[in-house]
């Protein structure tokens, strides 16, 4: 189950958009996100749908694994889209069901706000296909540089950031072990009210959290031994240096928007 | 390169207002000198102080007594820390809790980035490091998606990127099965003769020691037993005092001897044994052959308590991950059977065996328990869990009690049964795995790897199973720890009547304690039958990354070189049987 999620993942590929500097993905999947609430009229979205399509065009992430990533947050979906839909009260009714009436308006907002929802996710989880978690944090980490001199610790978060990203898939495989051993002895996860389900958590999270932290301790010495000593006077295997790719690839997202917007208010 | 004075260690413990309350010494002045370029093992049992010893080197701990040079520099002094930790590279037993980067290359990467290595050097650094241990295809995977071996090879090219002086591998093979350990044995090996670096290996398993140029001994934080491996391997029975072992052509050569054949002490290959048993068979030794206490044979009749009847298991049909993991598994285990699964790592051995609980269904076949269908609607799975008990891999990590007793508890509670019942039960499954009633009231995280362990198989014994499934329940315990637990679950197998299903990776365990073994590969079941049967097959076993025991071939290369043995011979017990019936000819 856990395994089906795809949100959050690195596809590995070697495309012009995996090449790219995470800067440049952070900073224009941003941008991206925004222009998407830019947009009044389906004349942006026409432009902003071609635009994606083709960034997973170029990204050779397959379609099927990137539409994948919606299926966790289809309960989301469904719920904004009814919302929309029977809240809205201004515009004309076009039919009411008991006490709710549904509005052209309302159609209107649930459509685009569906749109918007859809091709966030989809945007964002592209950011991630095409970046390692590494690169993630280098970017952040780079990105928020300037914010060291207001003493806000960039390096210890962006480490802390990477070593995270490398235990999820540890600490999920434990917490599936736990589960199935506590099950062996007889326990019951299922049934009961709240309060008994969350006492029989506790044969699972003791554990978990005991080798959460036998696990700290053990990387903790590990990095120790490989001489870490925080981020004063280390250098960089893959350090970010802006190439030309990468202003094109600004430069092309700036104009994406600047068209999408003239298009928005054109049509 | 690396030198200690009277060096002492103690671990404190402190109170919640950080006052220390106790000390335990963990190395009591320990005097050791060694040569640059040289491989030293460290020996010792669990908790001996071996890796409290090598944390010095490497400036983790600092001594509370005495001193520790590392390549001339005293590793106390705060100055000299960051160069002692060059130096001196460390690689730690768990592969998963050492690996910092989520891709191979850049975890190599880390340690000269910490160094502030310029970048076209880190790259450098890394490619020589990644060849070296022969995983640069690897450089792009995620260390997740790796074996354990692979792993390792990862950990030690990060040391050696940094340019050490010297390794220190502390258990680097606990964790791995036998095709790791070798992958990383190999690896040591070459990286030694390549780099002359100097290593110091601290292990549990004596074969790995056995082209060292000394082998240090330790016991409670000394020093107990130092000198070659011949030396320390002369000394079968003290080493056995220090819960230690000899490897297997020793320990023949040292069974053989105390029968009164006049084989030289210290015995490390079989062509030494070869030689001295060719001086011996000119002698006359009165030696009565016993009669080997017959295995019981295969003779199961009626109907099977547990049948897996053709069994499939595909993991996440339909996605990218798909995995045929079982593929058409028939297997029937009867009562009182003591069965052994032999496979290698992701051979589907797992997963066959939490089908047999009920913890994993299968994508199509059935299981039978006492004739019923589990699969059957509203059969009830627990009252299966109940009767078939499951010890995994590692158990003492799913420990979560106060204290010992309440944790042994909470099977029995979860059946049902009363306070009192549950106290019975949980008292008589720590007699059973032999826990002095000492620790009953101690908190499980307070008691020793091999305590726990006993724990955790009690955690199991006390909801009373029919059938005893047991994952590899000796990984990472020293020898003494092993045979310990494995005499223990014997003889409950034994008196207790109890059915026992063994998954483990020794293959000298399996054959010494199983009636039958089920070998696993890629999914598929390729043997079940007697131990001397499959282990006749010990060329298509090394075909899939198997072997048999080690007696096995030490047996056939006897006979190969002209000393008519019993190539069937599989224990040690049998191999002294087959000898002297051939020296008395």
């Amino acid at each position: 189950m856990i395994r089906d999620i795809t949100i959050g993942q690195y596809y590995p590929s070697n495309s012009r958009l995996h090449r790219l500097d995470p800067r440049v993905k952070i900073v224009c999947t941003l941008i991206y996100l925004v222009s998407l609430f830019l947009f009044q009229s389906i004349g942006g979205y026409i432009i902003a749908t071609l635009f994606l399509a083709s960034v997973i065009r170029i990204s050779k992430v397959p379609f099927k694994f990137i539409v994948k990533g919606l299926k966790a947050v289809v309960m989301l979906l469904v719920i904004t889209v009814l919302f929309n839909l029977f809240l809205t009260k201004t515009g004309t009714v076009l039919f009411s069901l008991w006490i709710f009436k549904v509005t052209d308006e309302g159609l209107r907002t649930a459509v685009f706000m569906t749109i918007r929802l859809i091709y966030l996710i989809l945007g964002s989880s592209l950011m991630t296909f095409t970046t390692t978690p590494n690169a993630l944090t280098d970017g952040i980490e780079k990105l928020l540089w300037p914010l060291r001199k207001i003493k806000f610790p960039v390096h210890e978060i962006a480490m802390m950031m990477s070593i995270a990203l490398r235990f999820i898939p540890i600490l999920l495989e434990e917490t599936d072990k736990i589960m199935k051993a506590q099950l062996a002895r007889g326990a019951d996860l299922e049934s009961g009210n709240i309060i008994q389900k969350a006492k029989a958590m506790i044969p699972i999270l003791v554990p978990l959290f005991v080798s959460a932290f036998r696990r700290a301790n053990d990387l903790a010495m590990a990095m120790e031994a490989r001489c870490y000593r925080g981020g004063e006077g280390r250098t960089k295997m893959k350090p970010l240096v802006y190439e030309r790719k990468d202003y094109i690839a600004y430069a092309i997202t700036v104009l994406y928007v600047v068209f999408a917007v003239v298009i928005d208010r054109v049509v | 390169m690396i030198r200690t004075k009277n060096l002492v260690f103690d671990y404190k413990k402190f109170d919640d207002e950080g006052n220390v309350i106790g000390t335990r010494r963990a190395i009591d002045e320990v005097n050791i000198d060694i040569e640059p370029g040289q491989f030293i093992a460290i020996l010792g049992h669990n908790g001996s102080g071996k890796s409290t010893l090598a944390k010095h080197m490497n400036a983790i701990l600092s001594p509370t007594e005495g001193t520790m040079w590392v390549d001339g520099k005293n590793t106390s002094r705060e100055e000299n820390i960051w160069n002692v930790r060059q130096t001196a590279g460390m690689v730690f037993q768990n592969p998963d809790n050492q690996i910092i980067g989520t891709i191979v290359e850049e975890d190599v990467g880390f340690g000269p980035e910490n160094l502030g290595v310029s970048t076209e050097e880190i790259w450098q650094r890394v490619e020589e490091s990644l060849s070296a241990v022969g995983m640069i295809e690897y450089r792009h995977h995620s260390p997740n998606k790796l074996s354990g071996g692979q792993k390792q090879r990862v950990a030690i090219a990060g040391v050696v990127a940094m340019r050490p002086k010297c390794i220190v591998l502390d258990e680097p093979t606990a964790m791995l099965d036998p095709n790791g350990r070798r992958e990383v044995l190999r690896t040591v090996e070459e990286l030694r003769k390549k780099e002359k670096v100097t290593v110091i290996l601290i292990t549990h398993y004596m074969e790995e020691v056995v082209g060292a140029d000394r082998v240090i001994v330790m016991d409670k934080g000394h020093v107990v037993l130092e000198g070659t491996a011949r030396e320390v391997f002369s000394q079968v029975e003290l080493l056995k005092e220090y819960r230690l072992d000899v490897p297997q052509v020793t320990l023949l050569a040292y069974e053989l001897r105390k029968k009164g054949y006049p084989i030289p002490k210290g015995i490390l290959t079989t062509e030494e044994l070869l030689s001295a048993l060719s001086e011996c068979k000119n002698t006359d030794i009165k030696t009565q052959v016993l009669g080997s206490e017959a295995k019981k044979s295969l003779s199961n009749v009626g109907q099977p308590l547990l049948k897996v009847d053709h069994i499939n298991y595909i993991y996440s049909p339909g996605n990218a991950f798909e995995k045929h993991a079982l593929k058409d598994i028939s297997l029937d285990i009867y009562e009182g059977e003591f069965i052994g699964i032999i496979g290698h790592t992701g051979s589907g051995k797992s997963t066959l065996i939490q089908h047999l609980n009920g913890l994993i269904k299968a994508t199509d076949g059935d299981i039978y328990y006492k004739g019923e269908n589990i699969y059957r609607e509203k059969y009830n799975l627990r009252e299966l869990r109940n009767n078939v008990g499951l010890v995994f891999q590692y158990p003492e990590h799913q420990l979560f009690e106060t204290d010992v007793l309440t944790d042994v508890c909470f099977g029995p509670k979860n059946q049902g049964l009363s306070q009192e019942e549950c106290k019975e039960r949980a008292i008589e499954a720590l007699k059973l795995v032999g826990l002095p009633e000492k620790y009953y009231e101690v908190s499980p995280f307070d008691l020793s790897g091999g305590q726990k362990r006993r724990v955790a198989i009690a955690g199991v014994l006390a909801m009373k199973p029919k059938v005893l499934v047991l994952d590899e329940p000796t990984a990472g315990l020293d020898p003494k720890g092993r045979d310990e637990i494995l005499e223990q679950i014997a003889y409950l197998q034994k008196e207790g009547n109890l059915t026992v299903v063994l998954v483990s990776h020794s293959m000298e365990d399996i054959a010494k304690y199983v009636d039958r073994i089920v070998v696993m590969n890629k999914g598929s079941k390729m043997y079940d039958d007697e131990p001397k049967k499959v282990f006749a097959h010990y060329e298509e076993l090394e075909k899939v990354g198997l072997a048999a025991p080690q007696v096995t071939y030490m047996m056939h290369e006897l006979a190969k070189k002209g000393f008519p043995v019993d190539t069937e011979a599989t224990t040690i017990a049998e191999a002294v049987e087959t000898i002297s019936k051939v020296l008395k000819k």
